[in-house]
């Protein structure tokens, strides 16, 4: 009879966690090691705590609630922002691997894995993040559908984590952009029917140098997210909003707009026409600036055709537009 | 210079309301907070906040008679009183300032039925009820250039002649500690659920303001009273908001069977809070429970209705547990969750120390009395936030200058640095350790004497070595290793008074009930039981006693 | 295997290099596939940004068409792999939404059944073909050329539509090519960064410092090359580079961004013409000399 192997009951974690003391390094930061064990479902956090309360009690880092509603202990697992308290350990070390801890991304470290809130709250500030209704009620409640205010919840959710703000690219190159959670958070009160600025709001984050064009939509907000928040999603609908509420001012829009009737043109995507569009015909600057990649591309056979390729049959693609189009 | 006319010390939903009332008031306010306001334990609030709703059919006194039942008739009524006629315009005020409250069919606010009401009166945001309301009036607060002190940890109140001037306080940032000062004091730092383990509560919620107050000479409240969730994960811990049972689900033991219709055959698993928790804990004792646990059932209710009316509690138990509460039942046990005890104050959040205010869960008005409803509690922090706002403002009409002296901090200072410059000893987290397991085993869902002895033992014991616990961080920035310290001093006030009172209550009532007297005493016992901090006394707390406030409903035997 | 080859927007205008070197690809491996003539541009999440709706219609109806046929579709663009992903995650989540869809569709005489999959041909080869087969096809093995990989953003985000758990080898498909062929992988943190080219017409100093960051890190870590699997990022990162760099870094553009079927191309032992490697903005020739100068295999 074979020996039954015993569930092991604890799970060895090892964890390289990035230091930083302002007071004692002289800027520097340094690596340290730690090793612990911990019940087997445990949770980064959860060995975290245990570094903190039996192995090192100079760490330095934010927790509170351990049930993913506070929002204090979001910190880069592995180089990509989590909300450690929801991510467990073998999930993101299946095998035992050492795990890379370190403070979150594109904000101040004040100490280890702590960041300063600064960076994040001015964002968010930005947007004027407060119900500004055209008229309050003299008695009881604003009257509202219950499917208006379920569609708020995807924003509400949102727990101000700064796990999207840690690794947005944009905000690595521009600390000017206002960033997803701040966009995140706007797209709540352009869809909250009780807000009575949603034109104004959405011209501000239109028309403002690091609005709501500045976004890359690279999906890293989306991806890290710990509560479905999406706020890529969330900035592409802004857009969409925008340009229905008659925002045709930003290369943003002129670029949508020629990608669409380029695709309505001819099934395809006319690349050279999608370039000098969105620099806009009368904006020679933005025109010249062109010219020299337009001329190496044409010097190495790479331009692409000034009468763009059509795909084959591409009327069918013209009447379908028309069908969608006719329908809204 | 650090001044102000009004300084409340916590920024979650008590802290903020406070705060909004006095900005409109024309007073110059400060919160303190050593979390980031969007940080407080408000968040984790879920299920809603009751509220009569008089001109739609519903009646003020319908809901006051739930709560002074729930409380086991040791609520005071008059606070009780206040609160529900309140509570109305509480909630609509909310609505109008953003929160995303659901509707119903008409598109006014809707409801959901709650534990201890047969009206359902509870207004809610899918399973994130007090995180909703705490970002909103965070909002509001950012609309009015509300003035916080952001991670910044108050380790001492400033009392001059018997009156609250203001606070010491640490930047955590900076390791930088201050004066500020203050005409009145607000204190709605929240609970002292970390005073026990396991419990539903955030690693932040250390009794600070309790402690503060009780070194100040205010009295602790019926603070035997703790409120011992039914329906929280297993292994986790984690609140399972009783909002789903408020929209149906149901409590199995390990034989499938509702076991509350053996002792709440009328609201069954909506009975109050205490009587739930102790059926399951007797299922669990006798042999019915599985793994320490009994099940919470959704799967009737459907996966669309889960989703949308209590995503969140889907998400917890797939995240933390990996069972989809469509397709499997929920395993749960009780777990510390409240403390209906508290800093005594009135019904405008006055205390015995003028100057000094409490709201929130810290305090203790009564209107929990022995036992809190669900979707009270978050009625009662803006309610009575509200009103410590207020009163605050007129009271600082009276007041003069600013305090003048400047010793707190010197001492205060010394005090800390002693701390830092102890020699290596034991470690914190496990003195911490040993207190809150003590508590929960002494004062749990079921004690008796032999337990509480065995929980005052057990205290003594951890309070000989606090002389000698030690301080590994000797940094100056951002050092949780000392605030963890402090704050373990505060629990420890706190577990003090938590054990005096539930030596002294010679009776079972609500959520203090003791094995070895079954009974309700109403002829001696419809008392509240008050905790003064006395190093002359036994234990080093002094306990007298006060009645309690009857309007209109005379104490009856509570059934559900 | 055959497929329903959809070579995308840019293959076919800005890097006709591409779709040369994936013919040739697919050609030495005896790819059968099948050209969807018929099928639009997929929106590069571009036309989305105006209607959402019209995108997903524009992508169901060439799902539709690979359906008819009873093929998979064989994309050569990151961007056009994440943006059908989405939008097939989309429809098929969400019978009623499928429905409405479909409802356009209908005039041409399609009907999306929900069983389409879609796959980049790096995926393809990895998944479908396998690697130890590709190795097979190799003349060289590229030992000592280290390459930097870039993704591309719609390549490995979001992971749910692109079915990464059910499909783990898709989180490192470039590395395990890049180690298939022979090369050492110069690992660095952007690799699943953006590019910049969604912003290039409209915040162009953050795009370039994006490319400048990126190809910098890379040459910086020493790698010979950068590979990527989408056009678009290869349009930025090389087409851009000398702008990029001398804004940003102030230093030349001297990091050559390869496509993956030139990587396999140049390990198969295909010339720099066939691969169109001299089309690039940013000189091949010190990679391909590097190349050509290891030992073929008998």
């Amino acid at each position: 009879m074979p020996e039954t192997i015993p569930t092991p009951t604890t799970m060895k974690v090892k964890l390289k966690v990035k230091r930083f003391d302002p007071a004692d390094s002289g800027g520097k930061t340094w690596w340290q090691e730690y090793e612990v064990d911990i019940h087997p479902d445990s949770t980064v956090l959860d060995s975290l705590i245990e570094v903190r309360e039996q192995n090192d009690g100079t760490l330095a880092m934010r927790c509170a609630c351990r049930a993913s509603i506070c929002g204090s202990c979001g910190m880069k697992v592995n180089g990509s922002a989590k909300l450690v308290c929801k991510t467990r350990v073998i999930d993101v070390a299946p095998n035992g691997e050492q795990l890379t801890i370190e403070p979150m991304g594109n904000q101040h470290v004040v100490r280890d894995l702590v960041v300063s809130l600064d960076t994040f709250f001015n964002q968010i500030n930005r947007v004027e993040p407060f119900l500004q209704p055209d008229f309050v009620p003299e008695q009881g409640e604003y009257t509202a559908s219950n499917a208006s205010m379920e569609n708020l919840l995807t924003s509400m959710n949102c727990i101000m984590c700064g796990c999207c703000v840690s690794d947005c690219t944009v905000l690595e190159v521009d600390a000017n952009f206002i960033g997803p959670a701040a966009l995140a958070k706007a797209w709540r009160f352009t869809e909250d029917p009780r807000d009575g600025k949603r034109e104004e709001r959405l011209k501000t984050l239109n028309d403002e140098d690091g609005g709501m064009w500045d976004c890359t939509r690279c999906m890293k907000c989306v991806d890290v997210c710990p509560k479905g928040v999406a706020p890529m999603d969330r900035i592409m609908e802004l857009r969409e909003a925008a340009i229905a509420a008659g925002n045709t001012n930003t290369s943003g829009y002129r670029h949508t707009e020629s990608f669409y009737n380029s695709v309505k043109k001819n099934g395809r995507l006319d690349e050279t026409r999608l370039a000098i569009d969105s620099a806009g015909w009368t904006n020679i600057p933005r025109l010249l600036d062109l010219a020299p990649i337009g001329i190496a591309a044409m010097r190495k056979g790479k331009l692409p055709p000034l009468m763009p390729h059509k795909s084959e049959d591409h009327q069918k693609v013209k009447d379908l537009y028309k069908s969608v189009e006719d329908e809204a | 210079m650090y001044e102000h006319d009004v300084l409340i010390i916590g920024g979650g939903l008590a802290g903020l309301r406070a705060a909004v009332e006095v900005t409109r008031a024309g007073a110059d306010v400060a919160v303190i907070s050593k979390v980031h306001p969007v940080r407080s334990h408000s968040n984790a609030a879920q299920g809603g906040i009751n509220a009569p709703l008089t001109d739609r059919g519903d009646d003020w006194e319908g809901h006051a008679y739930d709560t002074i039942k729930g409380s086991d008739f040791l609520a005071d009524q008059d606070a009780v009183e206040v609160m529900s006629t309140e509570a109305g315009e509480a909630v609509l005020e909310l609505e109008r300032m953003g929160v995303i409250f659901s509707r119903g069919e008409d598109g006014k606010l809707g409801t959901r039925a709650f534990g201890g009401q047969k009206v359902a009166r509870t207004f809610f945001v899918g399973a994130i009820t007090g995180s909703a309301i705490l970002h909103v009036l965070f909002e509001q607060s950012l609309k009015l250039g509300l003035n916080v002190y952001e991670e910044w940890f108050v380790t001492k109140l400033i009392i001059e002649d018997g009156v609250c001037r203001g606070v010491v306080a640490i930047d955590l940032k900076s390791g930088e500690m201050h004066t500020i000062k203050a005409k009145a004091v607000i204190m709605a730092a929240g609970g002292a659920g970390r005073v026990f383990e396991p419990s539903t509560n955030a690693l932040i919620c250390t009794g600070d303001g309790l402690s503060l107050a009780y070194q100040a000479g205010v009295p602790l409240m019926d603070m035997e009273m703790i409120q011992y969730h039914p329906t929280t994960l297993a292994r986790t811990g984690i609140l399972m908001s009783e909002a789903a049972r408020g929209e149906g689900a149901h409590l199995l033991n390990a034989a499938g069977e509702r076991f509350m219709e053996k002792t709440a055959p009328d609201y069954m698993e909506l009975a109050s809070r205490d009587v739930v928790s102790r059926a399951e804990q007797t299922e669990i004792d006798e042999g019915r429970g599985i793994d320490g646990n009994v099940l919470l059932d959704l799967r009737h209710l459907g996966r669309d209705f889960i989703e949308q009316r209590l995503g969140y509690l889907q998400e917890v138990s797939v995240e933390f547990l990996g069972i989809d509460m469509a397709e499997q039942p929920v395993p749960v046990q009780p777990g510390m969750h409240y403390i209906m005890g508290g800093i005594k104050t009135d019904v405008n959040g006055a205390t015995n120390v003028p100057g000094l205010y409490a709201a929130g869960e810290c305090a203790n008005v009564s209107v929990h009395g022995a036992n809190r409803l669900g979707a009270n509690s978050l009625l009662d922090t803006v309610v009575f936030g509200r009103r410590s706002g207020a009163h605050a403002v007129e009271y600082i009409k009276s007041v003069g200058a600013h305090s003048s002296a400047q010793e707190d901090l010197t001492s205060e200072k010394a005090r800390l640095q002693a701390l830092l410059d102890r020699p290596r000893g034991e470690r914190v987290a496990t003195i911490r350790d040993d207190m809150a397991r003590g508590m929960t085993k002494g004062i749990g869902v079921f004690r008796d004497q032999a337990s509480m002895e065995g929980a005052l033992e057990n205290l003594k014991n951890v309070k000989s070595r606090m002389g000698g616990f030690s301080i590994e961080n000797k940094g100056k920035v951002f050092n949780t290793d000392l605030m963890f310290g402090l704050e373990l001093e505060f629990m420890i006030d706190c577990a003090d008074a938590v054990v005096a009172g539930a030596m002294t209550r010679k009776e079972s009532r609500g959520a203090h009930f003791r094995t070895d007297i079954t009974e309700r005493d109403d002829k001696n016992w419809l008392k509240h039981t008050l905790m003064y901090k006395d190093d002359e006394a036994e234990n080093g707390v002094r306990v007298e006693t006060s009645d309690v406030n009857i309007t209109k409903w005379e104490p009856v035997k509570r059934v559900y | 295997m055959k497929y329903a080859f959809y070579p995308g927007c840019v293959a076919r205008g800005g890097a006709p290099e591409l779709y040369d070197s994936a013919l040739a690809v697919m050609e030495r491996l005896g790819i059968e596939h099948v050209e969807l003539t018929k099928a639009a541009c997929t929106g590069a999440g571009v036309l989305q940004e105006k209607n959402l709706k019209m995108g997903d219609i524009l992508n169901v109806r060439t799902f539709a068409m690979a359906e008819q046929m009873g093929l998979p579709i064989m994309v050569l663009c990151s961007t056009c792999q994440g943006v059908m992903s989405q939008a097939n995650h989309r429809v098929k989540r969400d019978p009623e939404y499928l429905a409405e869809v479909n409802k356009h569709l209908a005039a041409e005489g399609l009907e999306y059944k929900g069983t389409t999959s879609i796959k980049h041909l790096l995926w393809a080869l990895i998944e479908d073909i396998g690697l130890e087969k590709l190795k097979e096809t190799f003349t060289r093995e590229l030992k000592g050329v280290a390459m930097a990989p870039f993704y591309g953003c719609y390549m490995v985000r979001p992971t749910d539509a692109l079915e990464f758990k059910a499909n783990p080898t898709r989180e490192t498909s470039i590395e395990d090519l890049i180690e298939a062929v022979g090369g050492t992988v110069t690992d660095f943190a952007g690799k699943t960064a953006c590019c910049g080219f969604p912003i290039l017409f409209i915040n162009q100093a953050n795009s370039m410092k994006m490319v400048a960051n990126h190809t910098g890190t890379a040459k910086d870590l020493g790698a010979d090359a950068m590979v990527t699997p989408c056009p678009l990022c290869h349009l930025n990162l090389d087409g851009y580079q000398p702008k990029a760099r001398k804004q940003v870094r102030g230093d030349k553009a001297d990091l050559p961004v390869i496509h993956v079927p030139q990587l396999i191309g140049l390990a198969m032992g295909m010339s720099e013409k066939a691969l169109g490697l001299q089309k690039h903005i940013v000189s091949t020739k010190e990679l391909v000399r590097k190349a050509e100068a290891l030992p073929t295999k008998v």
